[in-house]
């Protein structure tokens, strides 16, 4: 008996004693360890301290004292529900800290210093009016006097002047700081560090005088500054760079102010009761709550959201929300950035160092049926050059058409010209793709098939990782041969999306022809005609000379409850189209929750 | 006993060190860094500035030798994703959630699988046996995203009964701990492992059921349920905990797919978010973490053995 209870103790001992260190181990691995100072506290879930809002006069009365809509719900239901992804990776709400990975409900804490509206011209924001000085270069910005922080303190040309510093600043390592090389002046020796960050050219002339000085001539400066996104000096100093992260510490010049932040789950904003920008908002709060893309648009079917982007949408979800007659209605196409598909070659090596080569797979596919039967014509339309219709400076009329359009017969005559008569010889291809999207990827697996069938070619797709082709795109000389990207504007000025395409950017082309042009035209200030003429004739070259191979320009759009309403984005614009413009932030302050 | 579980927690050690090694060179290996140069590439000086930030500049052992002299002091720096606040916090915060989840759904995959896999075993080649046979297979074959979306659209959108999202939300029964929003993402998770635990609990149970101690045992006149317990069950554990034992581990570091579609703020979703943006302290603390739970839960089962089977000596021991 004794033996028994001796082996049933052992045992007993053998296993408690074991788990006893083992759960130990566990534990001090998990002890954090000294956390270095944070520059602000971490992400909790946390509320703002009590601001005294304004009282409404009555139910239909904002905090600004704005009456609502005849048809709006109350304000105390000015309540927008909309989806954060929660597979995005964000780390701040303001741009100049990190533009690629900012939350949802970003750029709502400040005014830039200039907006634009729904035909895409640069109207004031924070600035009330600018001019370019005799020289060209010194920009003067004038800032609208009365602006001011949520706490009271007034938003001044020095805390533009300090964003920007800060921008540069080599320590900060901005993301973005592309943007402004070879615009600013000593921008780019100030991100070197050769420079200290005070020699800058965006000086602080006063309170409300805020001087931007160029490297040369740069008449697309003031659309440039739809990016202005400002940080309160004050606040950077006392709290550091990520001091929107937490509400207790969080500041606002915009619409709406930080309520309550529970990383990984919901967002709250409230309308900032000190605004008095240009967009009061009719909104009193917007919840941003965290979800899954695959399940957004359930959620948005359940009502526990008011409005999604398109991204979020299958072309199943597609399909149900084109049938239904009430989702129809509600989706609100628009251009978004202009972003446009293509396909890229390095045309310093074989076999696209052959023009011939380049018309034949440029000739070789039919754009129309592609977009008809995989794209589908509410997501895109047919591309034939880089410029979507509408864009200034674009081809409304189709006369680049010809140049890329669909005619396998002559695409064949091209490759036997080159030397690959029914696609004999020809080396097989690898298409690379960058990390696409379903619908993206059967669309270049179409735009493959239809070219390898054409010319008797072998095309074989490949969609890498996202990092991993912008690498190879980048690298000098490039590594990628043949493969399908896509670029949305920045600022609306042909500079901007011909400008990818100089020799000195990021594709392996050259055409000096084209480099003179788009420099040439890009520096001219009075003379828009000219201008225009100009940038058409670099873009025809650019197609002509096959630079890259056009796909298709994309519709973007976003599908709203049908009590979501406002004439900013219900309402069509001067070609016809309505929906959430890109820049034109004045939404935030027409959206309003209709009853319902 | 004690001189064996020391020898495996050292290898664990030496394996923890060959991983860290690995994946730290494998994650150079890839091309791209923690920033993005997805419209315009950067200025050189602009990309060197966010290098050195990151101290990427420097050869690669020497950033290795950096990492791990602080790793050894459990400072695992600061994550790219979230840069207020450290790699440690964040996966103790985040780990929390994921083995809540973990946790439920070890207890309902055991739980159910285990009853499902004695029934389907002591209802050998009845209906009973083939329709727990068929739910198996429908548990391993679908997709646990697949199953969350049709709960989602079920129980959430149709009906309306269930939350779709959240994780300590919704209304619970003590704290925040057994709430509604836990029911999908825990039956969504479950099912795999169930379907698997009961297979293998029926295979295992079917081979013992048969042997000859248990028929002596039956002739000698002890009552079923004694039969059950104290010689096919206890006989049955054994090759069962071998291929169960890995399912902890497993449920345990999180599932992207389940985290993801219910919106729950685990540690799933930085095992692909922490590649994809090339996060360099994430990605090495995920792998020492991964290599650790693992470790340690093989070294539990093996352990375990000698508890269930006292004729198994590890390490050794004399019999």
């Amino acid at each position: 008996m004794n033996k028994l209870v001796n082996s049933q103790r052992s045992r007993w001992y053998s296993l408690v004693v074991p788990l006893l260190v083992i759960f130990s181990l566990l534990l001090g691995a998990c002890q954090a360890p000294a956390a270095p100072a944070p520059a602000a506290d971490a992400p909790a879930a946390t509320e703002a301290p009590a601001e005294e809002a304004a009282a409404p006069a009555d139910a239909m009365t904002t905090i600004y004292g704005t009456k609502l809509p005849d048809d709006a719900a109350p304000y105390e239901e000015q309540v927008l529900h909309l989806a954060c992804d929660n597979g995005s990776s964000a780390t701040t709400f303001d741009f100049t800290v990190a533009v690629y990975n900012r939350y949802c409900l970003a750029d709502l804490f400040q005014d830039t210093l200039i907006d634009l509206d729904k035909d895409f011209n640069v109207v004031p924001a924070s600035a009330e009016s600018w001019e370019v000085a005799d020289d060209g270069v010194t920009w003067t910005f004038h800032i609208k006097p009365g602006l001011q922080w949520s706490d009271g303190t007034p938003l001044t040309a020095y805390d533009w002047e300090a964003t920007y510093r800060y921008a540069a600043d080599p320590e900060h390592a901005w993301d973005f700081t592309w943007f402004y090389a070879g615009v600013i002046k000593n921008w780019d020796e100030v991100v070197a560090g050769e420079v200290p960050v005070e020699e800058l050219g965006v000086v602080a002339v006063d309170d409300l005088t805020l001087q931007i000085i160029t490297k040369d001539l740069f008449p697309p400066l003031p659309g440039m500054m739809k990016f202005s996104f400002v940080m309160q000096k004050k606040a950077m100093e006392e709290h550091g760079p990520y001091y929107n992260n937490d509400p207790a510490t969080s500041v606002s010049a915009g619409p709406f102010m930080l309520e309550s932040f529970e990383e990984g789950k919901k967002i709250v904003v409230v309308a900032n009761p000190n605004y008095k920008g240009f967009r009061q908002p009719r909104l009193q709060r917007l919840e941003g709550i965290f979800m899954s893309t695959s399940t957004m648009f359930a959620a948005f079917q359940n009502g526990e959201i008011d409005e999604m982007g398109y991204g979020a949408l299958s072309p199943a979800d597609f399909e149900l929300v084109l049938s239904d007659p009430v989702m129809s209605q509600n989706y609100l196409r628009h251009f978004g950035d202009f972003r446009t598909d293509y396909l890229v070659m390095d045309t310093y090596t074989e076999p696209f160092n052959n023009l011939d080569v380049r018309k034949a797979f440029a000739h070789a596919f039919d754009r129309e049926a592609i977009i008809k039967n995989v794209y589908t014509e509410i997501k895109a339309l047919p591309a034939y050059s880089m410029l979507m219709p509408g864009f200034p400076s674009s081809d409304v009329d189709g006369k680049l058409k010809e140049y890329q359009n669909f005619d396998c017969d002559l695409a064949k005559q091209h490759l036997s010209d080159a030397g690959f008569p029914g696609g004999e010889g020809f080396p097989k291809l690898e298409m690379w793709l960058r990390g696409e999207n379903p619908t993206r990827m059967a669309v270049y697996q179409a735009v493959a098939a239809s070219i390898a069938e054409c010319l008797s070619v072998e095309i074989e797709i490949s969609n890498k990782d996202r990092k991993v082709y912008m690498d190879a795109l980048n690298a000098d000389p490039t590594q990628i041969v043949f493969g399908a990207v896509d670029y949305g504007m920045d600022f609306l000025d042909p500079v901007n999306m011909l400008g990818i395409w100089l020799s000195t950017g990021r594709h392996s082309w050259k055409n000096d022809e084209f480099d003179n042009l788009v420099i040439d035209a890009g520096k001219i200030v009075d003379d828009p005609v000219k201008r225009d003429q100009m940038f058409r004739e670099a873009e025809r070259i650019l197609v002509d000379d096959v630079g890259g191979i056009f796909v298709a320009h994309e519709w973007q759009g976003d599908l709203f409850q049908p009590y979501v309403q406002g004439d900013s984005f219900r309402e069509p614009d001067s070609n016809g189209v309505s929906g959430q413009h890109w820049g034109n932030d004045w939404i935030w302050g027409n959206k309003y929750i209709a009853k319902h | 006993m004690a001189r064996y579980i020391l020898g495996r927690l050292l290898s664990l050690l030496f394996v923890v060190w060959v991983v860290s090694m690995i994946t730290f060179s494998l994650m150079h290996a890839v091309p791209g860094g923690p920033f993005d140069e997805d419209k315009q590439p950067l200025p050189p000086a602009a990309k060197a500035n966010i290098l050195r930030k990151y101290g990427l500049d420097k050869p690669v052992w020497q950033q290795y030798l950096n990492y791990m002299n602080n790793a050894v002091r459990f400072d695992f720096g600061i994550p790219y994703q979230q840069p207020t606040t450290t790699v440690a916090e964040l996966i103790s915060h985040t780990w929390k959630t994921t083995a809540q989840v973990g946790v439920m759904t070890l207890l309902l995959a055991f739980t159910l699988g285990i009853t499902l896999g004695v029934i389907s075993a002591y209802n050998q080649n009845s209906w009973i046996d083939s329709a727990v046979t068929f739910l198996a297979m429908l548990g391993v074959t679908l997709p646990s995203f697949v199953l969350a979306i049709l709960l989602i659209f079920i129980f959430a959108v149709r009906l309306d009964w269930l939350p779709m999202r959240g994780w300590g939300d919704s209304a619970c029964l003590v704290g925040n701990y057994f709430c509604t929003d836990w029911i999908l993402p825990v039956i969504a998770y479950a099912l795999a492992p169930s379907a698997i635990i009961a297979r293998y609990t029926r295979a295992s149970i079917v081979d013992v059921i048969r042997s000859d101690y248990v028929r002596t045992a039956r002739a000698k006149g002890l009552n079923e349920r004694m039969v059950m317990v104290r010689h096919v069950f206890r006989n049955a554990l054994i090759p069962m905990v071998t291929v169960l034992g890995p399912i902890i581990p497993d449920l345990m570091t999180g599932s992207i797919f389940i985290e993801s579609t219910f919106s729950i703020p685990g540690l799933g979703k930085f095992f692909v978010t922490s590649t994809f943006n090339r996060d360099y302290p994430m990605i090495m603390a995920i792998a020492f973490l991964i290599s650790l739970v693992w470790g340690l839960v093989y070294l539990l089962t093996d352990i375990a053995y000698t508890w269930i089977d006292p004729r198994v000596r590890l390490g050794g021991e004399g019999g």
